[in-house]
């Protein structure tokens, strides 16, 4: 059943809605255009404006601010004189050290391994299939993206940043670390580079590379 | 027209379109992943990851998330009785962000689950297109309510100052993110598409 889409683009594609099963052709979607199922509204698919080469550039910046992100202080705490700080991935340890383990190796998934295994596991594909090359392991990456994508949370971090800030506020006085801008300013590129990776086009564009599973 | 009428099956992970029984080994041949028609035991998946959310909604909101020490005092802090504090302290709109967060979404998210398991198993005809989109969102918005165990993470992370202020995280919060991930699993679990079966016969 699946056409060979070798050479140029489809220009309509049969696909079924992944919520309601409903089939239906999606024509060429222009740029910045998401076509979305008639039937229950689901999103089919979506044409993001940038292109490759914007997600690539939103990618390694993203790539960069999680080296200052996670390695540098991240809030400072002073009362009376005395201080303590924490970095990032601290916090997960601090739930460790506490004898909460499970609890400390789901903060470190979600808020740390996570987000890189997406920005390095897209950057690795958009790169691959921006130089037209199968990098090895292209078709395993996607489909591990696929399955880490709902367990990024680092935008829900940010909430829990700015509770603890008010809770503390008038027991201390809170320093902010120069990882913290670095982690603002990555929720921001970082949500960018996702609104602008679409698996639905990557996967097109392996399969005119002629990565397949199964050779047809 | 449904793409299993016409004995076609979507992959999962890819969304490539096949006709089952030519794929023999069950495998998506531009991906590698496992193909179904439906989810496999979604019905039942989801329903037992929703029961144990459930089970552990109590030990959740019941047992302290932390206890703050603060100048040599201080006590047990529960879900509510965070968001109580900073009500009575003023800062209405973080309390409301956490009640929404920590409160309202797990609590409405399992009971929106329930209510589209149970209209699932009894075929119903009704507002298919309203329960997708209520599906849609309880997706959406799931992964939000680990706000508090990153609260809870980061305090425990900062304040470390022995009798001056100390806070220690507690065996509720292990409890709530494990409510998290459970209503996330049961509704990854959730089939959709199920919700349209039963519409009409196949033509």
């Amino acid at each position: 059943m699946p056409d060979s889409g070798a050479g140029r683009g489809r220009a309509r594609e049969l696909v079924a809605c992944h919520q309601c099963d409903e089939l239906q052709c999606i024509g060429m979607l222009a740029p910045g255009q998401s076509a979305h199922c008639y039937r229950c509204g689901a999103l089919l698919a979506r044409n993001p404006a940038g292109g490759l080469l914007l997600p690539i550039v939103l990618n390694m910046s993203a790539l960069l601010l999680m080296l200052l992100a996670y390695f540098l202080p991240f809030l400072t705490l002073e009362i009376q004189g005395r201080s303590q700080q924490t970095t990032l991935p601290g916090t997960a340890k601090a739930l460790y050290d506490a004898g909460m383990g499970e609890t400390g190796i789901v903060v470190l998934l979600t808020t740390v391994v996570g987000p890189i295994l997406l920005v390095t596991g897209s950057l690795y594909v958009l790169l691959s299939v921006q130089l037209y090359k199968p990098l090895p392991g292209l078709r395993h990456i996607m489909v591990w993206i696929g399955h880490v994508l709902p367990w990024g949370m680092l935008d829900v971090f940010m909430v829990g940043v700015l509770v603890a800030a008010v809770k503390l506020s008038d027991m201390a006085n809170l320093v902010v670390g120069p990882a913290l801008y670095a982690y603002v300013a990555l929720i921001v590129v970082s949500t960018a580079a996702l609104s602008q990776f679409e698996p639905h086009i990557i996967w097109a564009r392996m399969d005119r590379m002629g990565v397949w599973y199964r050779a047809r | 027209m449904r793409a299993s009428c016409l004995g076609l099956a979507s992959c999962a992970v890819c969304n490539q379109l096949m006709r089952l029984p030519a794929v023999r080994t069950g495998l998506c041949p531009r991906c590698g992943s496992h193909v179904h028609v439906r989810k496999p035991a979604s019905l039942s998946n989801s329903w037992a990851l929703l029961l144990a959310a459930v089970i552990m909604y109590f030990p959740a909101n019941l047992l302290p998330i932390m206890t703050v020490v603060y100048l040599g005092s201080g006590q047990p802090d529960t879900i509510i009785s965070g968001v109580i504090r900073l009500m009575m302290h003023g800062d209405w709109p973080i309390a409301l962000v956490v009640f929404v967060a920590s409160v309202l979404v797990p609590l409405l998210k399992m009971i929106v689950l329930v209510y589209l398991l149970f209209s699932v198993h009894r075929k119903s005809n009704l507002r298919r297109r309203e329960r997708t989109r209520l599906y849609r969102m309880t997706e959406l918005v799931g992964r939000w309510s680990m706000v508090d165990v990153f609260v809870v993470a980061l305090l425990a992370a900062l304040v470390h100052l022995g009798v001056l202020a100390d806070i220690t995280p507690g065996p509720g919060a292990r409890a709530f993110a494990a409510v998290v991930i459970l209503t996330m699993l049961s509704a990854m679990s959730f089939d959709p598409r199920l919700i349209w079966d039963h519409e009409e016969d196949c033509p």
